[in-house]
């Protein structure tokens, strides 16, 4: 009979287990993209509707300001975290697109929901050039429904979302700010198939 | 597995021992599919002054050294001086976790990378509590024959542990591709 040491026997247990707990993870999570549910909780408002209206304050100032849409502006709204990377490197670009010009015409705000402190561990938030707000009360961010950051919403005039999706590349950036800017016809064409339908074009 | 009637008085420090390796070796495999993600988190604990620092090769350290102490706590558990590391790998994540608790709470902590969205408060503490005392345990006297392996098992266990950082790895990777940023409170 072949006697295995007490440690072997139970470190492969504990090495087995590890592994049946981490392919039920990827089991689960294959579920999920499969389904879609992985996507479609950070779809963010639905394209067409109308955009609600914020407060929300600029960071070391006390005084409430009030966003609404439909003011005859369009507007391109960045729900992003200083702690979250996808989202220093959607500001990065929002900076240069911004620096470039190409975003004349239209508001840009970045909306956060970490506290303002945490702005000064981020280079690239601390110095983004891009007006940058906190919202102050829950009511009408939830239509938003932004259950993850990065999200971009963009907004005609009139107030209605043009667009909304998780994207971080230059190109689909600025597609998805020029979506609610040039006319129908052409934001049609300009914007990417995964921004019209409001999906991570990544 | 072994009946728990028939467990040897060894087998709880060895057991200890074994989880708390497995743990590591599978935490810092997750890590090291996010690095960006978990340098964000390291980030909130790095000092100003230091900022010129690479953060992503502090992450991309501290994964790896995570991933080379369980692996190695696990393929020799003759070495009593790494129950010792691991020891102190525990203390560090109680640390971490009750400083990122009072400085940064709901935060995430990203202690297994893009696969745990869990932020730092009062429930990560018991975790990681819970951790540094198997890490305590497996410091007890262990008579050696249960401790016995021969080459061939070590390169089992070896394989087995880079197994485990392989498939964490791809879960946590897995999972972040369907989630880019951190959750929203």
């Amino acid at each position: 009979m072949i006697r295995i040491p007490l440690y072997l026997a139970v470190a492969q247990w504990a090495l087995l287990g590890a592994l049946g707990a981490l392919v039920v993870i990827m089991y689960r999570q294959l579920g999920r993209l499969l389904t879609g549910t992985a996507r479609a909780e950070a779809l963010g408002p639905v394209a067409g509707g109308r955009a609600a209206a914020l407060t929300y304050a600029r960071p070391g100032e006390q005084a409430q300001r009030q966003l609404t849409p439909g003011g005859g502006q369009p507007l391109l709204l960045a729900f992003v975290d200083p702690t979250c990377p996808s989202c220093e490197e959607l500001v990065a670009v929002l900076g240069r697109i911004s620096a470039a010009g190409d975003l004349a015409g239209l508001r840009t705000l970045l909306l956060i929901s970490d506290p303002p402190a945490y702005l000064q561990i981020s280079e690239v938030f601390s110095s983004t050039g891009i007006e940058i707000g906190r919202p102050v009360r829950r009511e009408g961010l939830e239509s938003y429904r932004v259950s993850a950051t990065p999200l971009l919403v963009a907004v005609d005039g009139d107030g209605v979302v043009c667009a909304a999706g998780s994207v971080v590349r230059p190109a689909e950036v600025l597609a998805f700010a020029r979506s609610c800017l040039l006319p129908a016809p052409e934001a049609v064409l300009a914007a990417p198939e995964a921004v019209r339908r409001g999906e991570d074009g990544t | 597995m072994l009946p728990v009637a028939v467990l040897p008085v060894a087998a709880l420090p060895v057991a200890c021992k074994a989880a708390v390796a497995v743990l590591l070796v599978a935490a810092g495999g997750a890590k090291l599919a996010d690095l960006p993600g978990f340098a964000a988190s390291v980030r909130l604990f790095w000092p100003g002054r230091l900022a010129a620092v690479p953060l992503d090769a502090v992450a991309a350290g501290l994964a790896g050294g995570e991933v080379a102490v369980g692996a190695a706590s696990l393929c020799c558990p003759q070495a009593g001086w790494l129950n010792l590391v691991v020891l102190s790998v525990g203390g560090g994540f109680v640390a971490v976790a009750a400083v990122g608790y009072a400085r940064h709470p709901g935060r995430p902590c990203r202690c297994f990378g893009s696969s745990s969205g869990r932020g730092f408060g009062p429930a990560g503490i018991g975790r990681a509590a819970l951790v540094a005392a198997c890490a305590a345990t497996a410091t007890l006297p262990v008579r050696q024959s249960a401790l016995q392996l021969g080459p061939a098992g070590r390169l089992a266990l070896l394989a087995g542990a880079l197994l485990v950082a392989a498939a964490a790895y791809s879960a946590a990777a897995a999972i972040g591709a369907g989630r880019r940023g951190p959750r929203r409170a």
